[in-house]
């Protein structure tokens, strides 16, 4: 049953002209699609073709093409399946809308989206701080964000080769084998 | 029945050694008794930090069986002994540990489990987890190992009951000596108006550790930022109800 109801799905999706659309398995659709036509998409999936469990929003920075891509992963009971919606917006300003109205889940995932890449969605019931409570920088999984010089600038480091090792291996005791001998 | 009487009741040992003047014959018997007892009752805190705590309940239970060297984890941190921290410390995390070795009485001992409390082991470029452990609490023992065997843990916690049992095992005094220099290194990274709900100086105090160390810079800013306690706000889902209606 559940293949049959996927297949009546292929072909009407495949018949929406402005998505492209491709299906990866038994169980995984990959659909890209414009940022204006994602939620009227998310909509028909929900409210026609029982998609009614949001399982998770992500998010990619793509920074040399200005772009964050958000992917809205919705899965169907009836045709046991998930459909990953792409979906590319300009990375200046940033500013999306909520899915909050069609799937109440999202609000979680918006909030950390915006936690970590900074991007608004308008809409969204809360973009307060989330799980980074704490943190005062940029949104850290933005890829100008460089978090080695951070951690260098931030932290101080254990001596690698104290003066305690140094009197272990004067009595011929020690690391017995070296990354350079492994390497 | 005249022995009895000289038989020390109280026994000021294990906290102000040297402060107080010692006159009974015994009490170097007694120190050496205590310590062994001590030694050989540890509780250890259960609060897991890291996924090094995987490598406990192994340790814990039969097959390698910590209790057998007088070794049980306790639930919280006033009746508890050592604080482990079995992994890596998040920025947040290291907030927690800190108000929770505060809490636990003296005498007691930290055990960093895992490469990570060292040096921040694998999560060494993340933003998120605090690199060097000691900077911010006084760690008697380090176990190195990502993540150590259960045979490592049982090995190092030997190692710390030795200390004990020797009386060199003295490295919570440190944080009540050097409290500036901890106090210090926690404000950096927590912003300067950071506050603990435990009187760190007044125990200092209480245990005659007092130094020159204790107080400084620090602790001048912990208190010029403190704030008399208040009762909390009590609401419920009011803010939630307040935004949605914004958001219509
Ligand atoms: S040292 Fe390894 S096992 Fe231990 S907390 Fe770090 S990553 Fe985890």
């Amino acid at each position: 049953m559940s293949k049959e109801l996927n297949l009546w799905l292929d072909d009407l999706l495949k018949d929406i002209k402005i998505i492209q659309f491709k299906r990866k398995n038994s169980r995984r659709v990959r659909i890209d699609i414009a940022p204006e036509a994602l939620p009227a998409l998310l909509e028909l999936l929900q409210g026609r073709a029982s998609y009614v469990h949001l399982s998770a929003i992500s998010c990619v920075d793509w920074i040399e093409e200005n772009e964050f891509e958000l992917v809205y992963h919705v899965w169907s009971y009836e045709t046991n399946s998930l459909v990953s919606a792409h979906t590319r917006i300009s990375r200046e300003p940033g500013v999306y809308l909520s899915v909050y109205d069609l799937y109440t889940p999202a609000a979680f995932f918006e909030r950390d989206i915006h936690e970590m890449f900074g991007v608004y969605f308008e809409g969204s019931p809360d973009m307060e701080k989330f799980i980074l409570t704490e943190w005062n920088g940029p949104p850290p999984m933005r890829k100008d964000f460089d978090s080695e010089a951070f951690v260098n600038q931030t932290f101080n480091w254990e001596e690698y080769h104290p003066q305690w090792l140094k009197d272990i291996e004067a009595e011929g005791g020690g690391i017995t084998t070296r990354p350079e001998d492994v390497r | 029945m005249n022995e009895l009487d000289k038989i020390p009741v109280r026994q000021e040992i294990s906290v102000a050694q040297g402060s107080v003047k010692r006159s009974n014959p015994l009490a170097n018997v007694f120190d050496e008794l205590v310590r062994f007892c001590q030694s050989r009752s540890m509780f250890m805190l259960h609060y897991c930090t890291g996924c090094g705590a995987i490598e406990l309940p192994p340790a814990m239970t039969s097959r390698f069986d910590m209790e057998r060297l007088g070794i049980q984890p306790m639930v919280t941190p006033r009746q508890a002994d050592i604080l482990l921290i079995t992994g890596y410390v998040s920025v947040k995390t290291l907030k927690r540990i800190i108000l929770t070795y505060e809490q636990m009485p003296a005498p007691k001992y930290v055990i960093g489990i895992c490469s990570c409390t060292v040096n921040g082991g694998m999560y060494w470029q993340s933003y998120a987890t605090a690199k060097v452990l000691k900077e911010y609490l006084p760690v008697d023992i380090y176990i190195a190992g990502c993540m150590p065997r259960p045979e490592a843990v049982i090995s190092g916690l030997r190692d710390l009951m030795g200390d004990i049992k020797s009386g060199s095992a003295s490295n919570w005094k440190r944080y009540f000596q050097n409290y500036d220099h901890y106090l210090g290194n926690q404000q950096k990274l927590f912003d300067e108006d950071w506050q603990t709900p435990t009187d760190i100086i007044a125990e200092a105090e209480h245990y005659g550790l007092i130094t020159d160390q204790t107080l400084g810079e620090h602790t001048a800013l912990l208190q010029k930022h403190q704030q008399p306690l208040e009762a909390l706000e009590f609401s419920l889902g009011e803010k939630r109800e307040k935004i949605r209606g914004e958001n219509q």
